[in-house]
């Protein structure tokens, strides 16, 4: 890794440190992610993965370091709608259907060009469920219809926090298929894995944290 | 690449609300049924006196309503909190504030509407002269946003704190005895023919306040609920 905040990364870290009680959780930690780039965070339970995340994102305060959004430090209001963030949580209503809280992603963070919800759906494989409250469905169908978000909202960089839990094997080809053609089409993409098995396809940058 | 835009934003945080509020509108009928309770046992505690039941028949239904409404307090941000939509707010492009001033206007038409709307029926049990009812009504209209604004932010400030119903209501009653003074006094003084208008005046004016004031707090209190 050469030259982390030069102008060709869309974003970038250095000496990024996330303290919690006085206590390093990682960091300092320097990386960069380039357009048409995928990075896989490594890392134990607990080494510090989804706090990396919520640190890139803006809901936690980093201690130290500087994060570099287009080479320039990054401004949270600018970068807000860049930036979409898949967490655990998958921030989906129980008691709406996947379309309608599809809908209430696009009213905020607005919509791709050429691509509806219904086709979203379709392409995560949630037709027959569109009108189903999210409660009834599985724990991979509400990470389906939470990845329909990725279709739909115009942001460039993913923050992908263990995309590939509870999906089946359609599931994590599905999720590789979508970064794929995101990275294809000059996004990025950074996502985080336990370690023991990675799904992800090709060779990714990898990230390493340790406890 | 369009972010979505303010107004979108805003309508797409107001519908989700309202629509939730529907779905679970058994949740909406708790508050009314409770006012309407309440307001059944003071008639048996105070004895069927219409002149005594009229005289405290104001400030009993706006103590009610009040109380009533602290029930439904504890679901404006804890369920966006623990399934993570608060998050995915946070991180939209619109201003936090703005956002969350349409999750209060929606959590205020799903409880307290419903109990303005029952409020002159309550009074009318306790025999609260027509033109009096009136003046409850409005002093309703423009208390419960007030008192809607003044919970969300205890709400936001102990949303990190487990179990903080009981919290929230020692926190929120002191701040509410301006508020019930004001919207009693205008009440009072309908009933006794004198000009009630003031007291409105002067809750308006704190409403105005907290309407400016209230979700730039909340923002900052979830922000801070959220990183810690």
């Amino acid at each position: 890794m050469t030259a982390e905040n030069s102008p060709s990364a869309l974003l970038a870290a250095r000496d990024l440190t996330f303290l919690r009680q006085d206590e390093p959780v990682f960091g300092p930690l320097d990386f960069a992610l380039r357009a048409g780039e995928v990075v896989l965070v490594e890392g134990d339970n607990g080494s510090g993965k989804t706090t990396l995340m919520r640190v890139v994102v803006g809901l936690l305060h980093a201690d130290e370091g500087t994060l570099y959004l287009d080479g320039a430090p990054l401004d949270r209001d600018l970068a807000r709608g860049r930036l979409l963030f898949l967490a655990h949580h998958l921030g989906l209503k129980a008691d709406l259907s996947p379309l309608e809280n599809l809908r209430i992603a696009i009213g905020l963070y607005g919509c791709r060009e050429a691509i509806t919800p219904q086709q979203a759906l379709h392409t995560v494989g949630l037709q027959g469920y569109e009108h189903e409250p999210v409660r009834q469905l599985s724990a991979g169908q509400k990470k389906r219809s939470a990845l329909a978000r990725l279709l739909l909202v115009p942001a460039d960089i993913w923050l992908l926090d263990e995309p590939f839990a509870n999906l089946d094997r359609e599931g994590i080809a599905l999720v590789n298929r979508l970064i794929e053609r995101h990275v294809a089409e000059g996004g990025a993409a950074m996502v985080t894995s336990h370690g023991a098995v990675t799904f992800l396809h090709g060779e990714p940058r990898r990230l390493r944290l340790s406890a | 690449m369009m972010p979505g835009s303010l107004r979108a934003a805003c309508v797409a945080v107001l519908r989700r609300d309202l629509l939730l509020a529907w779905r679970r509108r058994g949740d909406i009928a708790l508050p009314v049924l409770y006012a309407l309770i309440v307001t059944t046992l003071f008639p048996f505690a105070l004895g069927p006196n219409d002149d005594l039941l009229a005289r405290v028949a104001g400030g009993v239904v706006l103590v009610t309503v009040l109380l009533a409404m602290l029930l439904a307090f504890d679901a404006l941000f804890r369920p966006d909190l623990e399934d993570g939509s608060l998050e995915q707010l946070m991180l939209a492009p619109q201003p936090l504030a703005l956002l969350l001033g349409m999750k209060i206007l929606a959590h205020w038409v799903s409880t307290a509407l419903p109990l303005i709307v029952i409020a002159p029926i309550l009074a009318s049990m306790l025999h609260l002269p027509a033109h009096a009812n009136a003046v409850l009504v409005l002093a309703l209209l423009v208390a419960t946003p007030l008192l809607s604004l003044l919970g969300s932010v205890l709400v936001a400030l102990t949303a990190g704190t487990r179990r903080s119903g009981m919290l929230l209501a020692l926190m929120l009653l002191p701040l509410c005895v301006p508020v019930v003074i004001f919207a009693a006094g205008a009440v009072s003084a309908a009933q006794e023919g004198l000009p009630w208008i003031a007291p409105i005046a002067w809750l308006g004016a704190a409403l105005a306040l907290m309407l400016i004031l209230a979700p730039l707090a909340c923002a900052a209190a979830l922000r801070i609920a959220i990183d810690a």
